[in-house]
């Protein structure tokens, strides 16, 4: 009797967890559609892949060789608020037009020590890094 | 009748607490698969791409719920802006991508790059990472 009740109620479970993976599904849509055409992933530029190596290991020497006054300070600025960089991702390229645009997101700690994300862009051009957004 | 009652209730309960576990378990695996690009995932956020949509449409009142609280005179005065944008100049999106994004603790950043052609027939290419947090996007750059 006890184990017909055990099985009865792990039934009416697994099929409640059923009900709610299918509610997840039917509630959570997914993106809206992009009407607008997108453009073709593209490989990591080697001259935007420096300058963010050089942000990773926090090689500031590297850093001011690769990039100019006005492009270090964009980047502090795109880096804000994170003072303490502790990982950097390459999330994707593209390019339109010979203009190039390679995306990463940064990990790392606020002055004030918490945890939090950015993420920046590097305009690349003749095979070299021309712009930070 | 008492025990019958007692019967449903606890098969109720059972199935209940049986669907908030396949809805919290979903909701997590789903996160993990959209972060991790697995099945061909892209990770982006429907919210992000709400807030996109919005913005390349000049439709201020379509993502006035996904982003910040703002005061009605500065609604207002983005209404405003919109309209004169729509009516004096013409912007034409080109393309719309989703470079890809990533989730760390509450907060993802998504990076999208955009293609447009202004009033001026000058084509822009230029890059936005949406900061999302709690379903609104808090920080747009």
């Amino acid at each position: 009797m006890n184990e017909a009740r055990a099985a009865v109620t792990l039934s009416l479970f697994a099929i409640g967890i059923l009900a709610g993976v299918v509610v997840h599904s039917v509630v959570d849509r997914g993106p809206a559609e992009n009407p607008y055409p997108t453009l073709p992933k593209v490989e990591e530029p080697r001259a935007a892949h420096d300058v963010v190596a050089a942000i990773g290991t926090d090689d500031a020497q590297s850093l001011s060789r690769l990039v100019d006054s006005k492009m270090l300070s964009d980047l502090d600025a795109a880096l804000q608020p994170i003072t303490d960089v502790r990982t950097t991702k390459f999330v994707g390229a593209v390019e339109s037009e010979g203009r190039l645009l390679s995306a990463y997101v940064v990990t790392g700690k606020t002055t004030e020590g918490i945890d939090f994300v950015v993420g920046f862009v590097l305009r690349v051009a003749n095979d070299q890094v021309v712009g930070v957004n | 009748m008492v025990g019958l009652r007692r019967l449903i209730a606890g098969s109720a309960g059972t199935l209940l607490v049986g669907m908030f576990a396949g809805f919290v378990i979903a909701s997590a695996v789903g996160v993990f698969v959209q972060d991790s690009g697995l099945f061909g995932a892209s990770g982006e956020s429907p919210v992000a791409r709400a807030y996109m949509l919005g913005l390349l449409q000049r439709d201020p009142n379509s993502i006035v719920g996904i982003r910040p609280n703002q005061s009605i005179a500065q609604r207002a005065a983005e209404l405003q802006g919109a309209d004169t944008s729509r009516t004096t100049s013409t912007i034409q999106p080109l393309s719309l991508t989703y470079i890809g994004g990533a989730t760390v603790g509450g907060y993802s950043v998504h990076i999208y790059a955009v293609d447009l052609r202004n009033s001026q027939g000058v084509d822009q290419f230029f890059p936005l990472a949406l900061t999302v947090s709690g379903g609104k996007v808090v920080r747009s750059e």
